[in-house]
């Protein structure tokens, strides 16, 4: 069971996830053909210092980088390096930051470009798919109800949610329990209650979900070399329902599908 | 930024060929090679009526292969 947060934590979790998300921003709008995969980790760093946090990421079980970038067939966990991003790639940025001790975490996939139509379908039921999975971030419902409806939306499409990497709960610590699987049956596992943060982060493939690990021991990537979308946001369960820390309050659902 | 996966149980399906004391039972894997396990109930007190001949799922630890527990019937 995770640990319940007070609102005054939730409020610092809050901070830390609108960090990630202004510079989320920032990256969207600096990953154009011809930049290194380097140069968005510098300008992540930068950003999120110049902000008063710190890296979450840089040193967490050795990852030798603060932002992790993920382009096409990479799932999630590319390190940053000498790479440099072309017209019609699709790039994973996942950041996350410390502020006051407590961890925000999110992530997106972005066009570098303009991108195949079928990258664009991908990335927009991922999307779908993670927002499907906050609806369900209520008292009462279950950690297996999240995964549910994400795998449900995302496999509608016919495409496939990867199993061999979850999300999970944060607040004093990256990865806390419960773990956030994208996959499985409704009505299982751990029960939500308020106060609960988890990150929720389908990462979603166009072919098979088989996942393959490459020899930097990070970078995951998909079997088959189909493409592969990645998003991701820290969310509190409250009374009011879903609060996706990096938003401003709560929200209710006709805002979120049409976000 | 995922998490690895915990080990996740393997689901087989399987015979209940003895009932054991302390509602253990010993019961007979359907994948075959892997032949019996000795497997306890989870949750449903009904399952403790277990009777020989009767087919259940039973989940396999990945560190222990030669125990289980009986989820349900099928």
């Amino acid at each position: 069971m995770s640990i319940q947060k007070s609102w005054s934590e939730l409020l610092t979790m809050a901070r830390a996830c609108r960090i990630v998300v202004e510079t989320l921003d920032l990256l969207e709008a600096a990953a154009q053909p011809g930049v290194t995969t380097k140069e968005l980790d510098r300008v992540a760093r930068e950003a999120i210092e110049k902000a008063g946090a710190r890296p979450a990421f840089l040193g967490y079980r050795d990852y030798p980088a603060t932002l992790c970038i993920s382009v096409n067939e990479e799932i999630v966990h590319g390190i940053p390096g000498p790479k440099r991003l072309k017209d019609g790639d699709i790039v994973g940025l996942d950041l996350g930051c410390i502020v006051e001790g407590f961890y925000g975490d999110a992530a997106r996939t972005v066009a570098v470009g303009s991108i195949a139509p079928e990258a664009e379908r991908l990335m927009k039921v991922t999307r779908e798919a993670l927002f499907a999975g906050i609806d369900m971030c209520r008292p009462g419902k279950r950690v297996g109800d999240i995964g549910h409806a994400v795998q449900t939306h995302a496999e509608s499409f016919g495409y496939s949610v990867v199993k061999d990497f979850v999300g999970h709960g944060i607040g004093t610590s990256l990865h806390e329990e419960p773990q956030v699987p994208n996959y499985g049956p409704a009505g299982r596992r751990e029960r939500l209650v308020p106060g609960m943060c988890l990150a929720i982060e389908p990462m979603v493939n166009v072919g098979r979900p088989e996942v393959e690990v490459l020899a930097d021991g990070w970078t995951a990537v998909t079997r088959d070399g189909s493409l592969s979308a990645h998003f991701e946001l820290s969310v509190a369960v409250t009374e009011f329902g879903p609060w996706i820390l990096s938003d401003p309050y709560p929200y209710e659902r006709a805002e979120a599908a049409n976000a | 930024m995922p998490e690895a996966a915990g080990r996740e149980v393997l689901e087989v399906e399987a015979t209940v060929r003895e009932a054991l004391p302390n509602a253990l039972f010993r019961v007979e894997l359907a994948s075959g090679s892997k032949g019996s396990v000795v497997a306890h109930v989870a949750g449903e007190s009904s399952l403790l009526r277990l009777r020989p001949g009767e087919q259940v799922v039973v989940e396999l630890a990945a560190y222990d292969a030669g125990r289980g527990r009986i989820v349900r019937r099928r």
